[in-house]
């Protein structure tokens, strides 16, 4: 029916590996992102623990990953990936770059969502005796979940978009369909299939956590 | 229950100094209503968070039930903090929490068991009137209930003191004067000190026992509301008393008496029992002067009368000199004013 060399078994394939991917990163990058971004918060000066050291290495150091193609993170990191999965290609080797990739980005965002809780939740908190700690767990991140879960949204897409980059270092997905067979080959059908899975995944992806930020918004 | 001394306060944002406070000093006695007023940026808020520490004075003295909160540490402080309830302008509740776990945030906070929880918690809300709200959410309330919630939340850990800034100055006449009742309330039955802040003089008079006034970081005024009201000494006082008691001639009245010969005009004031005392019998009466009433006002403060009257008195000056005598004696505070 098309002309292509590819098989429906290969498409299956790839966006399992596509998921792999940017699941294990999302989970890491969302953990130490998180983190960091908490770090950031609350070590600014005027935060609620200022530690003007922490904040004055951490975020620089943010900023310069950030300023990183993504493309040139994954050659820079090769030695990198190495000593730590043993091997610079395939999907797990494609995980390290994109975990380096999506943290900074994530503890921005992060950053962005605390920022939104107004000072006089943090006000009321400080005036109830809430320790540092409890600001943060009872009142700052309950009154930014909603919030934290469109960020997570917008780090899933820009790690879907990245993960189709990974091809580069021999990862699989549904981005290096696209390159290898599709840019390559001259395989349109190929190209054109692939940029459809990737909208969908992207359009599932957005709507699912609009939805979730929504519920947890109202009640 | 609360000392202030000597208390300045210097802000430094961006290498910019802002004075906030000037040589603060007030004290609030165990019980009161104490009420502090004075225009934006007077320093109010500022003084209040010194009570709780939410900001330290630059220097000077902040004693709380006999601490002194300088000498704390942090985690000292903030056992104290827990004796004090503030309510907020904005009512500062969690929007992703219900009004149960917004009321039962403090007890969270204090590692407070489920069961004791609950029933502070069902308590507290029977007591502000609000129930059947337990498993709303702040977004469907009012700005009235809100601050309901926010009165329920911050009475939760048995404070001996409440500070309330602005708490009503988001809220229509009508609702506020709910949240006045409902904070009379809190310091008749629990006989918590109130502290609040305010620019409606309104406020002032509808619940406040004591009065300060504030004035680009300082106190230019402070006593008894009923003497404050009666005869504030300081213009900004004076302009303050007049948004709820007129004791002055209104314009087109001065107007009209400035076309008269007017030998005397004299302004009498008279507070409690004495508002309602046959004054102006006596006057006509007892000393045989001739005596009409120019302007009259009585306001209810504190639950006694506030009535100042302004005459126009011809007669003979003997008779006069005895009338003064009397109203003295009578405790009517006398003044003659000119148009
Ligand atoms: N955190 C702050 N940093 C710098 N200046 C402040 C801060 N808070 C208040 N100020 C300044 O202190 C003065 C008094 O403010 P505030 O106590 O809020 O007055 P009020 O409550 O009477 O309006 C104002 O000039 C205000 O700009
Ligand atoms: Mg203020």
């Amino acid at each position: 029916m098309f002309d292509t060399n590819i098989t429906l078994n290969q498409f299956v394939e790839a966006i399992g590996d596509t998921f792999y991917m940017v699941g294990m990163s999302l989970l890491l990058g969302t953990i130490i992102g998180t983190i960091f971004g908490i770090l950031i918060v609350v070590t600014k000066p005027g935060g609620i623990i200022p530690f003007p050291i922490v904040y004055m290495i951490l975020n620089p150091i943010i900023n310069i990953i950030r300023s990183v193609p993504f493309i040139i993170l994954i050659v820079a990191l090769i030695p990198f990936t190495r000593s730590i999965v043993g091997t610079s290609i395939g999907n797990n080797a494609a995980i390290v770059p994109l975990i380096i990739f999506i943290t900074p980005f994530i503890a921005r965002l992060v950053e962005n969502s605390l920022l939104e809780v107004g000072p006089g939740i943090i006000e009321a908190a400080e005036s109830m005796g809430a320790t540092p700690f409890q600001v943060i767990w009872h009142f700052i991140l309950p009154e930014a979940f909603g919030s934290l879960i469109l960020s997570l949204t917008t780090a899933t897409i820009s790690l879907v978009g990245a993960s189709a980059m990974a091809g580069t270092v021999g990862a699989g997905g549904v981005g290096n369909i696209a390159i290898v067979y599709g840019y390559q080959r001259f395989d349109s059908f190929a190209m054109f299939s692939t940029v459809v899975i990737l909208i969908i995944i992207v359009q599932v992806i957005q709507s699912t956590g609009n939805k979730l930020a929504r519920m947890i918004r109202r009640n | 229950m609360i000392i202030l001394e000597d208390i300045h306060k210097v802000y430094l944002r961006k290498k910019v100094e802002t004075t906030a406070l000037k040589g603060v000093s007030l004290q609030v006695d165990k019980g009161d209503i104490f009420g502090v007023i004075g225009y934006s940026g007077a320093g109010k808020s500022t003084l209040v968070r010194l009570v709780n520490y939410l900001e330290r004075p630059t220097s000077g003295k902040v004693i709380v039930d006999g601490q002194l909160l300088s000498d704390r540490s942090a985690h000292e402080l903030r056992q104290i903090k827990k004796d004090i309830g503030m309510i907020f302008q904005h009512f500062n509740l969690l929007e992703s929490k219900t009004i149960y776990q917004n009321v039962a945030m403090p007890l969270i906070l204090s590692k407070k068991g489920k069961k004791e929880i609950k029933e502070r918690v069902t308590e507290l809300l029977a007591f502000v009137g609000l129930s059947d709200k337990a498993n709303s959410y702040p977004n469907e309330l009012s700005g009235g209930q809100k601050q309901r919630v926010g009165i329920a939340r911050a009475l939760a850990s048995n404070p001996k003191i409440l500070l309330c800034d602005e708490a009503t100055s988001a809220l229509d006449p009508q609702t506020t004067q709910s949240i006045l009742d409902l904070l009379k309330k809190v310091n008749n039955e629990y006989g918590i000190t109130i502290m609040l802040i305010t620019h409606e003089m309104s406020v002032i008079q509808k619940v406040c026992n004591k009065v300060a006034v504030m004035e680009e970081g300082e106190i230019i005024e402070q006593g008894s509301v009923l003497d404050v009201f009666g005869h504030p000494k300081h213009t900004t006082s004076k302009n303050f008393v007049q948004t709820v008691v007129r004791t002055e001639i209104p314009a087109n009245i001065k107007r009209k008496l400035a076309e008269r010969e007017v030998s005397t005009l004299a302004k009498l004031e008279m507070v409690g029992d004495h508002a309602t005392e046959p004054v102006l019998q006596a006057l006509i009466n007892t000393f045989h002067l001739d005596v009409s009433v120019v302007f009259t006002n009585m306001t209810e403060i504190q639950d006694t009368t506030l009535a100042i009257w302004y005459l126009q008195i011809e007669g003979k000056e003997s008779d006069k000199r005895a009338a003064w005598q009397f109203l003295e004696e009578q405790n009517v505070r006398y003044e003659e004013v000119t148009v």
